[in-house]
């Protein structure tokens, strides 16, 4: 049997507040198993736990009672964050070094060296779309490169499993579309993506099972579709229909007795439309 | 899963030295002191215009003076922001959610601002010797000229005198003291930032126990030798003595420059002692740093 790529097991986290009786819980009972492969999304109002409990599986936080484990090793091992990589939320990076020097210091942190490195520089750098920025300070960078070269920072290791605490927080649609459409390319190499997404649209985009935390606890959990699919109702779209045509359809529904709760013109998303409006700018 | 990871790794070491090495040097402060120091040992090549024993005293004086002021300076103000700063900007994270221990995490940045400090010292020396070499020249002509009448073994007399005040090897030893000396200050002001919330109140904590690791060896001594002293008193200058570095014991450089030959042992003691401290608050902030959430 494989392990799950993250595995929390009754985790509780509790931060002492000096001065006061009432510590902090940020984490209470959490329990939770990412499997391998696929993207989770852990939701959750400000101030939940997402980033806490992102934290604690990456070995940054201790845990105050239970215990969490990345492919079978418990978290508070260094060599567990082997396969792993992190995007943290709204990332700074050394603002001195260019985002060619950046890789290469966090591909040297996980042992790379060689031409090994470079390549996968190289790579990355296209990947990002970042080529033309590589001998840039990242001082120069704007916020969507920052979270560009953040992105490729998390991979450059080839991880098996990379988190994301809010990767487009602060970035335009379209550079928010190119992080998703990365995403979906890490989902389709079989890479496990664990992420906390602002814009619940993405997560019903990406996401092939979430996590709703609030006040520490895990309130629902489950497979996407079935979380959000309405059990007893179905959509049709049409291209064309005539206005007697869809009345003909309102006069079945009603004889099989089913009844139409909405007729409207399709819309497209606000999204597509700066998409498009912006393209050729 | 099977592990390729090392628990230690002297590349990953380094690739955080050189990542603080080159966060330094494009710090402007480190320019401001660098150009402060150049200065003053510049400066004192015209300030000094007496006797040529004393002309080359003061000039042994106002350098390795400078060198020691400026490389505690550096030490203590371009640790103490190194990890505020990282955790301010979350880049701490980002390094430690790698395969990266903390240890080597702080022993990365240690060495940085320690290669620095190892730069600047030898930046300075050679401006010094430099300095120095050019004067004794000067001195070594101006007497050759003015005795040109005298006869072989006064002139030699003369030119040995000159050179008998001129520099020796043992100011590189004097040298190496200022570098263990701003090496501690580096390791001990890296602990208190692990634990200090602000890099203002790492650096003021850092100039109170510079005055009191120079102070206290005077105060022990004292104290000590007053009969009234009680085991109070003793446990309490213990308990300084174990806490703050004794940063008297690192006055050799002011023997040297008095020209004060020293033994090799007692050379070796204070390089000794240096390095326990280094080891003892390099070992003190990875404990506090490993307790640390980040």
């Amino acid at each position: 049997m494989t392990d799950p790529a993250v595995a929390v097991e009754n985790l509780t986290k509790v931060f002492p507040v000096p001065f006061r009786r009432q510590p902090i819980v940020a984490v209470r009972d959490l329990n939770l198993r990412v499997e391998p492969g696929e993207v989770y999304g852990l939701l959750g109002p400000n101030g939940s736990g997402k980033t806490t409990t992102l934290k604690i599986i990456l070995g940054l936080v201790s845990p105050t009672r239970g215990q969490t484990k990345i492919f079978g090793r418990n978290s508070t091992l260094v060599e567990s964050r082997e396969a792993v990589g992190f995007l943290p939320e709204n990332p700074y990076f050394h603002r001195f070094l260019t985002g060619k020097e950046t890789l290469r210091f966090f591909g040297k942190l996980c042992g790379m060296n060689g031409s090994r490195l470079d390549d996968r520089v190289r790579e990355l750098l296209a990947l990002v779309g970042l080529a033309n920025a590589a001998h840039q300070r990242l001082s120069t960078y704007s916020k969507g490169m920052l979270q560009r070269i953040g992105l490729a920072q998390a991979l450059i290791n080839e991880p098996q499993l990379v988190v994301l605490d809010e990767p487009t927080a602060g970035v335009d649609p379209a550079g928010s579309r190119d992080i998703r459409d990365l995403i979906v390319d890490l989902k389709r190499r079989g890479i496990t993506v664990l992420l906390s997404p602002h814009l619940l649209s993405q997560v019903q985009e990406i996401c092939d099972r979430i996590g709703i935390l609030a006040k520490g606890k895990l309130v629902c959990e489950g497979r996407l579709e079935e979380l959000i699919a309405v059990e007893n109702r179905s959509e049709l779209v049409l291209e064309n229909a005539t206005d007697t045509l869809l009345k003909e359809i309102e006069k079945l529904a009603a004889n099989s007795n089913a009844k139409v709760i909405e007729r409207r013109t399709s819309t497209t998303t606000l999204e597509r439309l700066f998409l498009d409006a912006t393209k050729d700018e | 899963m099977e592990t390729q990871h090392r628990p230690f790794s002297p590349s990953r070491i380094l690739a955080i030295t050189a990542n603080t090495l080159t966060d330094l040097t494009r710090q402007k402060v480190f320019y401001v002191l660098l150009i402060f120091a150049l200065v003053l040992i510049g400066s004192s090549v015209f300030l000094a215009r007496f006797s040529f024993q004393q002309e080359f005293q003061i000039l042994k004086d106002v350098s390795l003076g400078a060198m020691s002021i400026f490389t505690s300076l550096l030490a203590i103000v371009a640790t103490a922001r190194l990890i505020p700063q990282d955790l301010e900007d979350r880049t701490v994270s980002t390094i430690l959610a790698k395969p990266v221990p903390r240890f080597e995490y702080l022993l990365g940045k240690l060495l940085g601002v320690v290669c620095l400090l190892a730069i600047s010292l030898v930046a300075m020396t050679l401006l010094f010797v430099m300095v120095f070499h050019t004067r004794e020249q000067t001195v070594l002509g101006e007497t050759m000229r003015q005795m040109s009448g005298a006869t072989h073994e006064q002139l030699q007399d003369a030119l040995n005198t000159i050179r008998a005040n001129a520099l020796r090897r043992d100011i590189f030893e004097g040298v190496a003291v200022i570098f263990l000396k701003a090496s501690l200050l580096a390791a001990l002001t890296l602990f208190v930032s692990t634990f200090a919330t602000t890099n203002i109140f790492t650096i003021v904590v850092m100039v109170a126990v510079y005055f009191i690791g120079h102070l206290q060896t005077t105060a022990r001594e004292y104290w000590l030798t007053q009969e009234s002293a009680g085991w109070i008193a003793k446990t309490f200058l213990a308990i300084v003595a174990l806490i703050f570095p004794d940063l008297q014991a690192f006055s050799l450089v002011d023997e040297i420059v008095a020209g004060a030959v020293i033994p090799l042992a007692v050379f070796a003691k204070t390089a000794l002692l240096g390095v326990f401290y280094i080891v003892i608050y390099t070992l003190a902030a990875t404990f506090v740093f490993y307790g640390k959430e980040l």
